[in-house]
């Protein structure tokens, strides 16, 4: 960009060229073309309830099984004292033309709740896509019909019965018997009968921080196969009454091939919970260098997500925090340990002083190395008068220039990117089908926002969705890894990631002005690995697990 | 005051920088040992204090979420439905609380305070011990599903072995406190001693440099009296050689005008007189002659050196007359050709001062000749109200180049200028060259004799 405006200078007719294509791929805002019309109700009526501040979560999903993202925006609602309003959460169905149609009340969706995040899942491997919905109060299973509907299974489930303030989820394979088994971050300890008096100026309530209220243990469920679960949370080691959870990643930080969560939590230290391969988890966070910050303080950890940012072949972590705090970006060192490059990366100064939620890796640009996007925007709108940090805040994206350092580039991505939001939920998908991933962002109390990608520097891509067969339908916790052009890239295909949000399974790589992959490598949950050769980029392939490799007509 | 001259000043002016310097010596190496001695009362009290500090406060920290996760375990009724997860669901949370603490101890011990009993901290291991041995008890009876006694064994003996651990935590933090205190006020009294000593040494370097510089300006004082001594009876001596040296000239010009040259203009008469006698073209006619015209010669050499030793004509026609006479006569002499330029109204000027303008103005045309290097030169002599002043100015040179060769002629000008009460200036004119100005007052002009400007 310096030489960009070096050339501005120099040469003013060289103006007319677009600031956007010099970072070779420009957004623009297709909310109201594609006919989101959505806006968030938290409820709030003045009280100040705890989890008015925090909602809510979007995702992008396949429902009907298409093969184009649909995106699902989930929705709180008013207090049971203070109803003015019906607001539901809504699912989009993709038109296939840029467009969506509100399908809420087709899909049986319309139910008042109040919804915090979703996380999207074929559990019953029937190959149409299953919701779980998480809630203050009661979570909700959804089980996905295949004919364009949903039936709330919550009860017959084994989930019933359960109140919390749960927040991010993610569906994964714990004990790789090929059925999707549920993961549900849950924050703190809250009724609304025990809201907390917090004020930033000392006279009037505003929402609280974490501080004030006590943790409460995350959930571990196993899939019993038979559309029930079990509560493994004890057995499994994952109970912890002092988490403060917000969000939660699937990885296999050590590459033995069992998952492994990542619990970015509030004011308490993060959560690694490896796979012990039998059923139960053990806490290594600390001694992975991932608990704390640098300087030892446990972070407020909002948003997280994983990625191989360095091409290395490991994921990455990415985890947001609150304002005055640093994103931590940390790279996977091989002995397992992370090490936290927000400040040498350049991620770090600018992440500073916003608070951000959502998160997420991509290749914005296809140029072979993940780029990062997070949302921010503050808890409480008072927080202007007290400090010098603003409520809504601009979304930022990190581009990766593939030699270890990020450069903030919202400003110049287009589309209104870096409008100030009260950002909160953040997904990624390809919506238009053209190679790229697009973004899907949620705001407390405002309305969501669709940002088509458009590449302008003519870079290709790759993609595959992945169909598990003695796996987990959903292929969740498989590994692609492809080589070609001197560039090792790898992709996991994970659910849960950002903040209450869930991005499209589908993997996509950038592939720069690279024509083909040389080599590409699918290491399936089953234990299975499978390689293909000589694939023209361009397009998407279907593979299925121990069957064949089937291009897309496109993308 | 001969004594005193010979003493050298610069033997005090050592010792006093000596002294300035080794009290500015000492004082460094006096607070540098203070700041060490503040780094290290830092460093092994303060820094270590407050570390320990930090520990004890992760310490108390760690024991508060076991306090709260004890709670949790007893508080069958926060969740709906009713405890959900049996007691041994906390293990792994206890375990990882465990090693926490035991990081923060073993840390806390590295920064232990100095102060610290062996009692206090075995107390401090012990009940930390005890506490997790029943907490391996209470676990153990909730294994074997006598939950109900664990939850006892929670109540009755964990809590309060935490609650005692706690407290020796919470002393030991008011300890570091009160330790922290006292290192507070040991760190003011450093301060305050090296603000003290900080005032000493700068009274005792004022004092100091005080005592220098009195000493040096009454030497310097002393000096600059002697010198102006000096250069008084210099000046005395060089006036007096001066008038001594006028006042022999005139009286040598005066003999030889007056006496050699009554006697020769009586050998001149006599000798014409006998020339008369002697017969007309007798060889004896023509040898008086010549002898006649020897003698008329002679008389000529004689009145002309007279003038030049000193010009009668200053003493009978006066300054103005003997200038206009003198003027001609260099001019014929050097070749220089001189403007010469009277203005305002005259008035009476002394021989006596008449002779020291008269050899300014010869001095000064005498160097334009010499050293000037032109051929033009004015001359102008004015009656000011006050005063009078005598110009000399050419466009030679300068002053710069002909200086170092005249310096004795400069000096004397300026004493004759003394001599008379006056002053004596040399400056650029705009066309470049040098203008000598000499200003005398107009009543020291009148006087006689050199005795009324003597100092």
């Amino acid at each position: 960009m310096v030489g960009m405006a070096a050339g501005r200078r120099a040469l003013p007719q060289a103006s007319s060229r677009s600031p956007q294509t010099a970072l070779g791929f420009q957004l623009s805002d297709q909310t109201g073309a594609a006919g989101l019309h959505f806006r968030h109700n938290n409820g709030a009526f003045g009280g100040k309830l705890l989890p008015e501040t925090l909602g809510s979560g979007c995702a992008f999903l396949d429902y009907d099984a298409d093969g184009w993202p649909d995106i699902l925006l989930v929705n709180s609602m008013d207090w049971p004292a203070h109803a003015r309003q019906r607001s539901t959460l809504k699912l989009y169905r993709n038109n296939r033309d840029g467009t969506f149609t509100d399908v809420t009340r087709a899909a049986g969706l319309d139910v008042e709740i109040y919804g915090m995040g979703v996380a999207a899942g074929d559990y019953n491997n029937d190959g149409y896509t299953d919701l779980l919905i998480t809630c203050v109060g009661q979570n909700r299973l959804f089980r996905n019909t295949g004919r364009g509907n949903f039936v709330d299974v919550t009860s017959s489930s084994g989930l019933g019965k359960r109140h919390a303030f749960s927040t991010s989820a993610a569906w994964f394979d714990y004990d790789r018997d090929g059925l999707l088994d549920l993961f549900v971050c849950n924050y703190v300890k809250w009724s609304p009968e025990h809201d907390v008096f917090c004020s930033l100026d000392g006279k009037h309530k505003s929402y609280c921080t974490p501080e004030a209220y006590v943790g409460e243990t995350c959930w571990l469920f196993r899939n019993r196969g038979d559309g029930t679960f079990e509560d493994t949370t004890a057995s499994s080691g994952i109970f912890d009454s002092s988490s403060k959870s917000l969000g939660v990643a699937v990885l296999d930080y050590d590459q033995d091939g069992w998952p492994d969560l990542l619990v970015a939590n509030d004011t308490q230290p993060n959560k690694l919970y490896r796979n012990q391969r039998n059923g139960t988890f053990k806490d290594v966070a600390v001694e992975a260098g991932i608990a704390f910050s640098a300087e030892g303080k446990a972070r407020a950890g909002m948003g997280v997500d994983v990625g191989d940012f360095d091409n290395s072949g490991r994921l990455g972590v990415a985890i947001t925090n609150f304002d005055n705090e640093m994103i931590g970006l940390y790279r996977a060192e091989p002995g397992g340990n992370f090490a936290d490059l927000a400040l040498e990366s350049g991620v770090g100064f600018p992440s500073k002083t916003t608070l951000g939620f959502g998160c997420a890796f991509l290749d914005c640009n296809l140029d072979g190395w993940l780029d990062l996007v997070a949302v921010n925007g503050h808890i409480d709108d008072t927080v202007r008068s007290v400090r010098n940090v603003g409520y809504a805040q601009a979304p930022q994206l990190f581009l990766n220039n593939g030699k270890g350092s990020f450069q903030e580039v919202g400003e110049q991505a287009g589309g209104g990117f870096a409008q100030p939001k009260v950002g909160r939920g953040l997904a990624v998908g390809d919506f238009d089908r053209d190679g790229d991933q697009d973004v899907l962002m949620s705001t407390n109390r405002g309305p969501a926002y669709l940002f088509r990608n458009d590449q302008t520097s003519g870079n290709r891509s790759i993609r595959f969705r992945l169909v598990g067969t003695r796996s987990n339908r959903d292929a969740i916790g498989a590994r692609v890894k492809i080589f070609g052009g001197g560039l090792m890239q790898s992709r996991m295909v994970r659910s849960g990631s950002s903040y209450l949000s869930q991005s499209e399974l589908p993997v996509t790589f950038g592939l720069g002005k690279r024509d083909k992959v040389e080599r590409a490598i699918i290491e399936w949950p089953s234990g299975r690995s499978e390689e293909y050769k000589e694939l023209p980029a361009g397009r998407t392939y279907q593979v299925t697990e121990s069957k064949d490799i089937r291009p897309e007509p496109h993308f | 005051m001969k004594h005193s001259s010979r003493r050298s000043p610069t033997t005090p002016l050592y010792i006093g920088l000596v002294i300035t310097l080794l009290a500015v010596v000492g004082y460094s190496w006096y607070v540098t040992r203070r700041i060490a001695s503040l780094r290290e009362l830092q460093n092994n009290l303060i820094d270590r204090n407050r570390k320990d500090t930090l520990q004890l406060l992760r310490i108390q920290n760690e024991l508060n979420s076991i306090a709260m996760s004890m709670r949790d375990m007893l508080d069958v009724d926060l969740v709906e439905g009713g405890q959900r997860y049996p007691l041994t669901a906390w293990q792994p949370q206890f375990e990882r609380m465990r090693g926490d603490l035991a990081d923060a101890f073993e840390r806390e011990q590295r920064f232990s305070p100095a102060r610290r009993t062996p009692d206090q901290q075995h107390y401090l291991e012990s009940s930390l011990t005890q506490f997790w041995d029943a907490m391996e008890r209470m676990f153990q009876l909730a294994r074997a599903g006598r939950e109900q006694e664990a939850r006892g064994q929670i109540r009755l003996s964990l809590q309060a072995r935490l609650a005692a651990l706690t407290n020796a935590v919470a002393r030991l933090l008011v300890e570091n406190n009160e330790s922290e205190e006292r290192a507070d006020i040991q760190v003011k009294e450093i301060y305050g001693r090296v603000e003290r000593q900080a005032y000493i040494f700068l009274t005792a370097t004022l004092i100091s440099i005080l005592l220098t510089s009195l000493y040096l300006i009454r030497s310097n004082r002393r000096l600059f009296y002697q010198l102006a001594t000096l250069s008084r009876q210099r000046s005395e001596l060089a006036q007096t050689l001066i008038s001594t040296q006028e006042s022999t000239l005139r009286y040598i010009s005066r003999e030889l005008h007056d006496e050699f040259g009554q006697i020769l203009t009586a050998m001149g008469a006599m000798l014409a007189r006998a020339r008369n006698l002697s017969p007309e073209g007798s060889s004896l006619r023509a040898d008086l002659l010549e002898v006649r015209n020897i003698a008329q010669n002679t008389l000529d050499k004689i009145r002309s050196l007279s003038q030049a030793l000193h010009p009668v004509m200053l003493d009978e026609a006066g300054l103005e007359q003997t200038i206009e006479w003198y003027l001609p006569m260099v001019e014929r002499q050097t070749g220089v050709q001189i403007s010469y330029e009277k203005s305002g109204t005259p008035f009476p000027v002394s021989g006596h001062s008449a002779v020291q303008i008269y050899r300014v103005l010869q001095e000064g045309l005498n160097n334009v000749a010499r050293h000037a290097g032109t051929n033009r030169a004015w001359v102008r002599l004015r009656f000011l109200s006050d005063q009078l002043e005598l110009q000399i100015e050419d466009r030679g040179a300068g002053l710069a180049r002909e200086r170092p060769r005249q310096g004795l002629g400069l000096v004397a000008m300026r004493e004759r200028a003394e001599l008379l009460g006056g002053t004596i200036e040399f400056d650029v004119p705009s066309g470049g060259g040098t203008r000598l100005r000499l200003r005398v007052p107009k009543q020291s002009l009148a006087r006689e004799t050199e005795e009324s400007h003597a100092r």
